[in-house]
Parts: structure tokens; C-alpha cells; sequence
């Protein structure tokens, strides 16, 4: 995980060949396999791309997908969340009812219609914020559940009885006293969302769904079904990539909820 | 019975915005790609101004949006999908594909029920045993892999260096068959996708299971039965599974679409001619009648699933049908 994050910042500077680089194309180093040139440890593919450098200038963005779009999921959801469990009454229903809605989406499917249409219409370079924002979107509704459930159970709770009958008025006691103390859940679900949200930007891209001029993992994976028949290095390295961040972003998540749940210690 | 009843209308009540918002996305999201004429003049360059008008008049698009929605959406209700930019109409297109997409989507949720549901079970009563450490290191393996790719890796092994199994397709189109008959033919081209599809939902039903095994077997009911002498089997099956199962009944039918709506990926590593590589293929050529149609035709598909699972849910716990 650390070790993901840390190429998330440092990948274009260790990266050994700019973004989406054909330089092999002249030199005649197109289709190597891995681990027999040095300057191309992982090979390289039909076109002359470095397998290798192309995994690390693709980790930036997979994870700015991944992360951006949590944070946007997160934000929305938190919000509507709050009102639908804070407020009584008919905009908290509505609201409820359209998180019911926006739940029983098939979302995969009008995310790829989005990301093929939007990504086309609007001009190249934006791919991926586009992206980002789709899968940000479409995110939200199970962060609003949680969110919602949480404050149903805290907003009982003694202290912010004590608090209102302080005077304190709606608007503090939401976001001061009930907000605070309903984020471990919250933690954990939008770890697992990081997850989610990477796998669904790699089948974007290996749908070709994407935009081609920027380095993502899905794109490379793409490139490599394309040439199955020869070229196994191609497919494999950069799954392995995804595997692992993924794993990593999993494994978080699973170890913050055993950490933040006392009834499952032992 | 009559609360079931009136438990099943209110779902099928529910279903009714949801079809309502997936049909105006759809609408919208596709009007927005472009209309149809500058598709089509991409093919045929030169249109004289009398088939202009004609095309103009059969997509109505001198009407306005809403108009053209109320129109389309009619016409999706009485079965009449519209006509692919490539020939045909897309009904009769996708009716074939529905029937490969459930195959394999059924039979890989067969199979996961059948292997999740008894090693959830038995990692939630060998809660840490090396047994169980290896179940959950695999399942968490499992949700961490992009579908499609576990497909690639498979098709590498099996088929491009072993030559054990077809890659492509769900049959072959002409002899030799695959094991010599054409119905081991088919078998033998359901093999892969299925074991990724049954795979991956094994991974995410096992954990399920077992967190709420773990739950459920922590509550004092459990430890009440177990004071009062009942066998273990009694406890696991009869007491515990009963209340760890409802949920994810839930979970099932929600990762029914899921899988349904996550069928593009898988679809086209195996060139599988279902809904998913159909909706690829068009929407990579947008022929927007046939991507309208599918995304409609999964969202119905999603919506019957989760009925089924609203049902299912109501038979099991009795405090959903008198809420």
C-alpha cells in the first residue's frame, strides 16, 4: 500500500520513459521479451512500449481515479446522508428513496455509455478527470446508507442529548458532534470504494473506453489481449499491478474494520 | 398472505422510478453522442435533400427532446426496439443474446452458491485454523482481480500454451468440434468463463458468510441453544445459518446484477456473443438504437433479479413482509 502510494508520486520521475513512449519502434527493440535487455526489464510490446515504465506512468493515474472519485462519492454521500438521517419528515424520505434508486442502477453499464460518449464529445487531455467525476457520481448511494445508519444510532446517544440540551443548535450538533464520530465507518467503506473504483476504471480503459493518450494500466492490459498469442509479458504485468494495489487497498479496509470493530475481537 | 402481497406490490411499485430514471439517462446520454443522420452520413456522403427529409422525419427529430423521450420510450414498451444503424432490428438482435448472457450468468451463480455457501460455514467455524487463512487469503485474491484479466490468464494457460481448451466464442461454427460432439463442444466453451464468473462471486458470497457465521454464532441465542445441550450441527444449521443467510440474500441478488452489469469485461475476453459484448461492440461503433436497447434490457433483468430477491427475502424473514 505504501509502497503504491509512494510510486503514485515519485512514478513519472522513476518511470524510464516519458508517457506512452514508441521510441523502440526506430530502434528495433518492438516485441522483447522480459528480463533479457536491461533497459527493458518487463519487455516490450507490439508497438515498442516499455511494459515496465508504462506500469509506472500508469500508477499515478489509476490511483488518482481511484482516490479522486472516493473523495467525491464520500462527499456526496456523507451530505445526503446526513440529511436523510438527521431531518424527519418528506426530504428525508425523498432522499432516502433516491438512494434506494441510485442503488439498484446497473452502474457499471451507464458508466461505460457516459465514459464512451463524454470522453468522446469532450476534447482529449480530460479523460481522465471525466472519468474520475463518472465514477464519483455514481458512487455515492452506499457511503449515504452507511452514513445515514450511523447517525440514526448516534443522534440517541446521551451526548448529544446533553449537547442539545446545551442549546446547541441543529446545524453544530451535526456537524461538531454527530459527524466526527461516525467517520470509522465511513473509513472503511470508502477504502473498499478506492478498490472498487480501480477495478472499474481498468475495464473502462480495457474496453477502450478511455482516454488513449494517457497511460493507465486498463489501456496496457488492452494492448497485451490484443497480441494474447505472442505476447504474455504484456497481460501479465500489468494485472499483477492491479492485483496488488487492489489486494492493498482491500486488505486496509479489512484490517481498519476488524481494528475499528471491538465486537469481532477476541 | 395478504401482507406478502401487499409487500410484493410495493416492490413492484418501487421498480417503476428506477426504470423511469435508467430510461431518461439512456435517452439523454445517447442524444448527447450525436443524432443519428451524422452517423449516417459518415457512410453515405452524399444524401439527397428529399432522404434527408425522410430520415429527419423517421428519427422525428424536427420534434423536441421530451417529445422524441415519450415516443421512444412508448415504442420500448410495446417491444419495438428501433432499427441498429447496421441493418436489422434491434430486437431481434438482442433476443439471442439474453439467452447466452443467463446461461453463463446462472450457471457461474449455481456453482458459487453451491462452493461459498458450505466453506463460508466452514471458515466461520474454524475461525483462524490454517484452513481458514488460506479460504479468506484466496477470497480477498478473488475481489482483487479485475474479472477480465483473470480470464486472459486462464486463456494463456489453457489455452494458448496447453491447448486444452477453446478460447473464443460459446461454439465452434464448424467441425472439428471440440471432444468430437457438438454438444461437448458447447461444454467445453463454457468451461472457462464460468469457473472465472463462479470464481470471482465465490470469493465475495465465502466472505460474506463467514462474517455473519461470526456474527450470528457470537449472539447469546447461539449460546443459550449450546447451554441447553443441542447438537453442533443443530446450532450451525438449524439456528445460526437461518439468520446468517437473509442477508445475503440481499447481497446475492444485488451482485446478480452486479455480475449482469459487469458482463462487458468478461464477455469480450472470451468473445462470448451475450449482452455485454454486444453493448461493447455497439457502443464502440455507436450504434446507439442497440446500446440504448441493451442498457435497457439489462436494467429490466437487474430489476427482476431484485424482485426475486425482495421475494426471497420476504420468505425468509418475517419481519420484512409486516414492516
Amino acid at each position: 500500500m505504501g509502497f503504491f502510494v509512494f510510486l503514485m508520486v515519485f512514478g513519472f520521475f522513476l518511470a524510464p520513459y516519458p508517457v506512452r513512449d514508441f521510441g523502440c519502434l526506430y530502434q528495433g527493440c518492438t516485441n522483447l521479451p522480459p528480463f533479457t535487455d536491461w533497459a527493458h526489464p518487463l519487455g516490450t510490446e507490439n508497438s515498442g512500449i516499455d511494459v515496465y515504465s508504462e506500469i509506472l506512468n500508469g500508477t499515478p493515474n489509476d490511483l488518482f481515479v481511484g482516490i479522486g472519485a472516493t473523495v467525491i462519492s464520500v462527499a456526496i454521500g456523507v451530505l445526503v446522508g446526513a440529511i436523510a438521517g438527521y431531518g424527519r419528515g418528506f426530504s428525508s424520505a425523498i432522499l432516502l428513496g433516491f438512494t434506494q434508486v441510485f442503488l439498484t442502477l446497473p452502474v457499471l453499464i451507464i458508466i461505460l455509455l457516459f465514459a464512451r460518449v463524454f470522453v468522446l464529445l469532450v476534447a482529449g487531455g480530460f479523460g481522465l478527470p471525466l472519468i474520475t467525476l463518472i465514477l464519483g457520481v455514481f458512487g455515492w448511494p452506499t457511503i449515504a446508507l452507511v452514513a445515514r445508519g450511523e447517525i440514526l444510532r448516534i443522534r440517541e446517544l446521551e451526548f448529544v442529548q446533553a449537547a442539545r440540551a446545551l442549546g446547541a443548535g441543529n446545524r453544530r450538533i451535526l456537524f461538531r458532534h454527530i459527524v466526527p464520530n461516525m467517520l470509522s465507518p465511513i473509513i472503511v467503506i470508502s477504502t473498499l470504494l478506492i478498490a472498487g473504483n480501480i477495478l472499474t476504471e481498468v475495464i473502462i480503459s480495457f474496453l477502450g473506453f478511455g482516454d488513449p493518450n494517457t497511460s493507465t494500466w486498463g489501456l496496457l492490459l488492452q494492448e497485451g489481449f490484443a497480441y494474447i498469442r505472442t505476447e504474455w509479458w504484456v497481460s501479465l504485468f500489468p494485472g499483477l499491478a492491479v492485483v496488488f494495489c487492489v489486494l492493498g487497498f482491500n486488505l486496509m479496509g479489512d484490517g481498519l474494520s476488524d481494528a475499528l470493530n471491538p465486537r469481532l475481537r477476541e | 398472505m395478504a401482507s406478502l402481497l401487499t409487500y410484493l406490490l410495493r416492490r413492484i411499485l418501487f421498480m417503476i422510478p428506477v426504470f423511469i430514471a435508467v430510461s431518461v439517462i439512456t435517452f439523454l446520454i445517447t442524444n448527447a453522442a450525436g443524432d443519428p443522420i451524422k452517423l449516417i452520413r459518415l457512410s453515405f456522403k452524399t444524401l439527397t435533400p428529399t432522404q434527408l427529409q425522410q430520415l429527419i422525419s423517421f428519427y422525428h427529430l424536427d420534434q423536441p427532446l421530451y417529445a422524441r423521450y415519450f415516443q421512444w420510450l412508448g415504442e420500448f414498451l410495446t417491444g419495438n426496439l428501433g432499427i441498429s444503424l447496421q441493418g436489422g432490428t434491434v430486437a431481434d438482435k438482442i433476443v439471442p443474446w439474453i439467452g447466452t448472457t443467463l446461461e453463463l450468468q446462472l450457471l457461474a451463480l449455481v456453482f458459487s452458491l453451491g462452493i461459498g455457501i458450505p466453506v463460508g460455514i466452514y471458515s466461520a467455524k474454524h475461525q483462524y485454523s490454517k484452513s481458514d487463512v488460506a479460504v479468506t487469503s484466496t477470497a480477498i485474491f478473488g475481489v482483487s482481480m479485475p474479472t477480465f484479466w483473470l480470464g486472459i490468464m486462464l486463456i494463456l494457460i489453457f489455452s494458448v500454451y496447453l491447448h486444452w481448451l477453446p478460447s473464443f466464442g460459446f461454439i465452434s461454427p464448424y467441425p472439428p468440434y471440440w471432444w468430437g460432439n457438438y454438444y461437448l463442444d458447447a461444454i467445453a466453451h463454457l468451461i472457462l468463463p464460468v469457473l472465472v464468473l463462479t470464481f470471482v462471486s465465490v470469493a465475495t458470497i465465502v466472505r460474506l458468510i463467514r462474517a455473519n457465521m461470526l456474527e450470528v454464532l457470537r449472539q447469546d441465542y447461539v449460546l443459550a441453544a449450546r447451554a441447553s445441550g443441542l447438537k453442533e450441527s443443530t446450532i450451525t444449521f438449524r439456528y445460526a445459518l437461518k439468520n446468517a443467510v437473509t442477508p445475503v440474500v440481499t447481497i446475492v441478488g444485488l451482485s446478480f446484477g452486479f455480475l449482469l452489469a459487469g458482463a462487458p469485461g468478461l464477455e469480450t475476453t472470451f468473445t462470448w456473443p451475450g449482452l455485454g459484448y454486444a453493448f461493447v461492440l455497439a457502443a464502440t461503433v455507436l450504434d446507439l438504437p442497440v446500446v440504448q436497447g441493451i442498457t435497457m434490457i439489462i436494467t429490466l433483468l437487474v430489476l427482476i433479479a431484485n424482485l426475486g430477491t425482495d421475494l426471497m427475502y420476504a420468505y425468509l424473514d418475517p419481519r420484512v413482509r409486516l414492516s
